[in-house]
């Protein structure tokens, strides 16, 4: 018995108890028709695609993890692919040393944190560049200079 | 001769001890994406050779997935 991690990608034409219906109904049941046990499941909620997916803008989303003998997978990604309801999914294998899975709002929460402390970084490091550069003197204590120099008969130029 | 010392680089996800990259942090794998979205050269990102192959891989998943974009759109 290997594990996997299944992720899918639930039609936006439905309520969101609905989604969860379809999740249940023809991912979660279909895996333990095919012998498998379910150590996990997330739903993710509404989400926004990166690009357009057959005319659509956003869909549900949804992960979970299972134990399954491999030859029973392909049979299960036959299944899915036949259903109505899924637009896409991807099914992919856990190593053993992978730690263990993180829920969605962990994973938000992280992300969102590093994307504050990146923008806050961005901020402060012009602003330091400036201040580290060395300061114009103003124009006549310049011209006073180069004067001094002129008069100055020993200087060698 | 004088020699250049070079500045050694080390991978972050060694540092952080990754095994396998996660293909749904698509806030972390968007740092290893240029401005047109391509996946970034070994030599941009100073990942390790080991570390580059799971994220090349990580990417392409987190694209078909569509939590990356393949390409940049301009609004």
């Amino acid at each position: 018995m290997k594990k996997y991690e299944l992720m899918a990608i639930i039609v936006n034409n439905v309520d969101e108890k609905v989604a969860q219906d379809v999740v249940k109904s023809s991912i979660l049941n279909r895996v333990a028709e095919f012998g498998g046990k379910t150590t996990f499941e997330d739903f993710w909620g509404a989400r926004g695609f990166a690009y357009i997916i057959h005319g659509q803008k956003w869909g549900y989303y949804f992960v979970c993890q299972f134990e399954m003998e491999g030859v029973n997978i392909t049979k299960l990604e036959r299944e899915l692919n036949i259903d109505n309801k899924i637009v896409r999914f991807l099914i992919t294998s856990v190593e053993a040393k992978s730690p263990a899975p993180e829920k969605y709002e962990a994973l938000k929460a992280r992300s969102e944190a590093a994307k504050k402390k990146k923008e806050v970084s961005e901020q402060q490091s012009p602003e330091s560049e400036i201040s580290a550069e060395k300061e114009i003197p103003p124009r006549d204590a310049v011209d006073k200079k180069f004067d001094q120099i002129m008069d100055d008969a020993s200087a060698e130029l | 001769m004088t020699t250049i010392k070079r500045k050694k680089f080390i991978c972050t996800f060694c540092k952080g001890d990754v095994h396998q990259i996660d293909y749904k942090d698509a806030q972390l794998l968007s740092q290893f994406v240029t401005y047109y979205r391509s996946i970034q050269n070994r030599f941009h990102t100073g990942v390790c050779l080991k570390h580059q192959k799971s994220l090349a891989v990580a990417i392409k998943r987190a694209r078909t997935m569509g939590l990356l974009p393949f390409v940049r759109h301009e609004k």
